[in-house]
């Protein structure tokens, strides 16, 4: 049994998505159940990857490949969480601020943080404050996490925050932000309630964020 | 322009630096690319578009910021934009890359560019032009997009799948983006860029493997080729690369520029390993965007102090951004001209003995004339100060003896008190009648004129 879980984690650190399609389908066979394939395997080997890449071992093409065999793997589990009433630790929506099209950063985190048990509505680039907001207010979403690349797009990341200030609902949302030129000063400085310095530490801060 | 002791040029202080040799001081190239524009109020289409613009903003800056080094222009989606991406433009940054012709289609391309293509004319023009009017002081730099950044342009972020899924595409994907590089930087050469720098921030993003797989052997090319060309050249990369510097050195350039996501300290005993020269690495938002003159300067004497001088070169982390407050500049400028001064300069700043009370402001609502201060941080060695006293002393000189001027250079004590009394933010600055009316930014002699002269009417 732990050897399926095993070979799952191998594969998805390995990026071969096959091998974990075939492998999370022999161990439902086996009779393993979805929620721990997810847990102890799917989301086990993500949080490596998220080591790994914090750690300078893995880059941007290493953590692509793993998350696609990762949700790869979480298509086929799916339906069977869905029958198990398995619940996403917390619903996230991430964007690149208005102006902005820069997408790579942004789509990493929405891997790690849907690798970290998080269900994603992903909403693009060259995301206006309004569309955020639409996320909290339509979709019910716990965190808004935005990234922007550009120094002159970051002011639209406070554009957000007090956009969702004036609306009256930035205490029921929490924003994190990221992005190469923005800091945790920066993220003091706008209100924003974290900042993470890469796509595996935003996942983390996600976490610490809603307390799960 | 400054000249050191020794009687080199800037641009002999560059290629002493580009050829490992000890220079008598460090020397220093300000990535103003985009900001180039804001120091005469254009926007980043008009200086990356508009000849006259761009040579104009670029004369600026060589002005304001006394450059040993400089680049044309600073715009990695040039040779993207020949290729058929589209490009979206905004006011105060480079224009992005918004359409991938590779994205769907992955026909490899041949046709390689033109001196005709694009927006090739207007900057061959303007290189050719720098080089007739600084280019016999300042060493003059070309920008060309690096490989793997270019290669991104034309497939998006597929390319990076592309490693593991279409790797001999990729690999022919790279060598065509190399040879689009090698044409560009040939035609940069051919207009008299003395220094050919590869910008590829895109390298931060893959492991050293993949780079001596992918990387290695387009970039020893480009290096060699630029060598044999009789120039020198630079690898800029930004975000954190650091284990990719050694790899880097591996394809032999003459230095390397890094961006404040890389300890310089741990870089530089890469590059020193390979005699390699490093660049960098003021930081781009922390320091010169949101931080203030003596930010900018004390982390420059900081780093002198922690780096030798020998190969070693003074940069911004990466193109600057627009809004850089240009006193944040003029005060790295003063900083790296003249270190120990500055070291005095910052310690007055904060030290706790100003005698605000022994300084006697003159009673402005009251003069006999009208009285022009100029504050700098020292006209003889900081440039941007030495044209503010200039600009000072020739509108006044023209308006007879009906103007009082006084100069008050913040190496003497006396000075810096009254700086913080009068609530000086920035340096070097104009004051008329104890108003703010010119800070960094040098007025012309007409506009300076017609200011004094409402003071005389009035």
């Amino acid at each position: 049994m732990e050897n399926k879980l095993e070979v799952i984690r191998g594969g998805i650190m390995d990026g071969d998505m096959p091998l974990v399609q075939r492998t999370v389908t022999a161990a439902l066979e086996e009779g393993i159940s979805a929620p721990e394939i997810l847990n102890e395997g799917l989301i086990k080997a993500m949080g490596e990857v998220g080591r790994l890449f914090e750690e300078g071992e893995y880059f941007v093409p290493e953590m692509l490949i793993a998350a696609r065999a990762m949700k790869a793997g979480l298509a086929i589990l799916k339906p069977k969480l869905i029958d198990a009433d398995v619940k996403p630790v917390g619903k996230v929506a991430a964007g690149t601020v208005k102006g902005d099209l820069h997408d790579i950063g942004k789509n990493l985190v929405c891997m790690m943080l849907e690798g970290a048990g998080f269900e994603i509505v992903d909403l693009g680039t060259d995301v206006s404050p309004e569309k955020f907001m639409d996320a909290v207010k339509v979709q019910g979403v716990d965190v808004i996490a935005m990234s922007a690349l550009l120094t002159t797009t970051m002011p639209n990341m406070k554009n957000t925050v007090d956009a969702l200030v004036e609306a009256g609902i930035r205490d029921s949302v929490k924003v994190m932000i990221g992005g190469a030129p923005v800091t945790q000063a920066y993220a003091d400085e706008i209100g924003a309630d974290g900042y993470a310095p890469d796509a595996s530490r935003a996942a983390t801060l996600a976490k610490q964020l809603l307390g799960v | 322009m400054t000249h050191d002791p020794a009687g080199m040029s800037g641009k002999d202080l560059i290629f002493a630096a580009l050829r490992h040799q000890q220079t008598p001081r460090v020397p220093w190239v300000p990535f103003a690319g985009v900001h180039a524009g804001k120091l005469l109020g254009y926007t980043a289409h008009e200086v990356l578009t508009d000849p006259d613009k761009l040579f104009e903003a670029l004369l600026a800056v060589n002005r304001t910021y006394d450059p040993d080094g400089q680049p044309v222009v600073f715009d990695l989606q040039i040779e993207a934009e020949i290729l058929g991406c589209e490009l979206l433009w905004v006011d105060k940054a480079p224009p992005t890359v918004a359409s991938h012709p590779l994205a769907a289609d992955m026909h490899m391309p041949s046709r390689l560019p033109e001196p005709t293509d694009g927006r090739l004319p207007m900057i061959l023009d303007t290189m050719r032009r720098m080089k007739d009017e600084v280019g016999e002081h300042t060493a003059l730099y070309g920008l060309v997009t690096g490989a793997l950044t270019l290669a991104s342009h034309l497939r998006g972020t597929e390319i990076f799948m592309d490693m593991y899924d279409h790797p001999e595409f990729l690999e022919q994907l790279l060598t065509y983006a190399r040879d689009v590089a090698k044409r560009v930087a040939g035609f940069y050469l051919d207009a008299g860029m003395d220094v050919i720098a590869f910008v590829d921030p895109l390298v931060s993003q893959i492991s050293p493997r993949h780079f001596d797989k992918l990387l290695s052997d387009p970039y020893k090319e480009l290096f060699a080729y630029v060598r044999e060309r009789g120039a020198f050249s630079s690898f800029f990369v930004c975000g954190d690369a650091t284990k990719n510097i050694d790899a880097m050195c591996r394809t032999h350039p003459d230095s390397i520029s890094i961006d404040e996501n890389i300890n310089l300290v741990t870089a530089r005993e890469i590059t020193e390993r390979h005699n390699i020269t490093i660049g960098g690495n003021i930081p781009l938002t922390t320091h010169m965007l949101l931080g203030n003159q003596q930010d900018n300067m004390k982390f420059v004497v900081d780093m002198l102090d922690r780096v030798d001088s020998r190969n070693f070169i003074l940069a911004p982390g990466c193109d600057m951004p627009y809004d850089v407050p240009a006193e944040n500049v003029v005060g790295v400028v003063q900083a790296v001209r003249d270190p120990e001064g500055t070291r005095v300069m910052l310690a007055n700043y904060h030290a706790e003995s100003l005698d605000l009370d022994a300084v006697q402001l003159p009673d402005y609502a009251d003069l006999d004339k009208p009285l022009v201060e100029v504050f700098t941080l020292d006209s003889d060695t900081c440039a941007a100060c030495s044209y503010m006293k200039d600009a000072a002393q020739r509108a006044t000189r023209e308006l007879g003896g009906r103007v009082e001027l006084v100069e008050y250079k913040f190496t003497e004590k006396a000075n810096v008190a009254r700086v913080v009394k009068m609530g000086v933010k920035n340096l070097p600055s104009i004051y008329v009648n104890g108003q703010l009316k010119y800070s960094s930014l040098i007025p012309s002699n007409r506009e300076l004129v017609e200011v004094l002269e409402r003071y005389l009417e009035d």
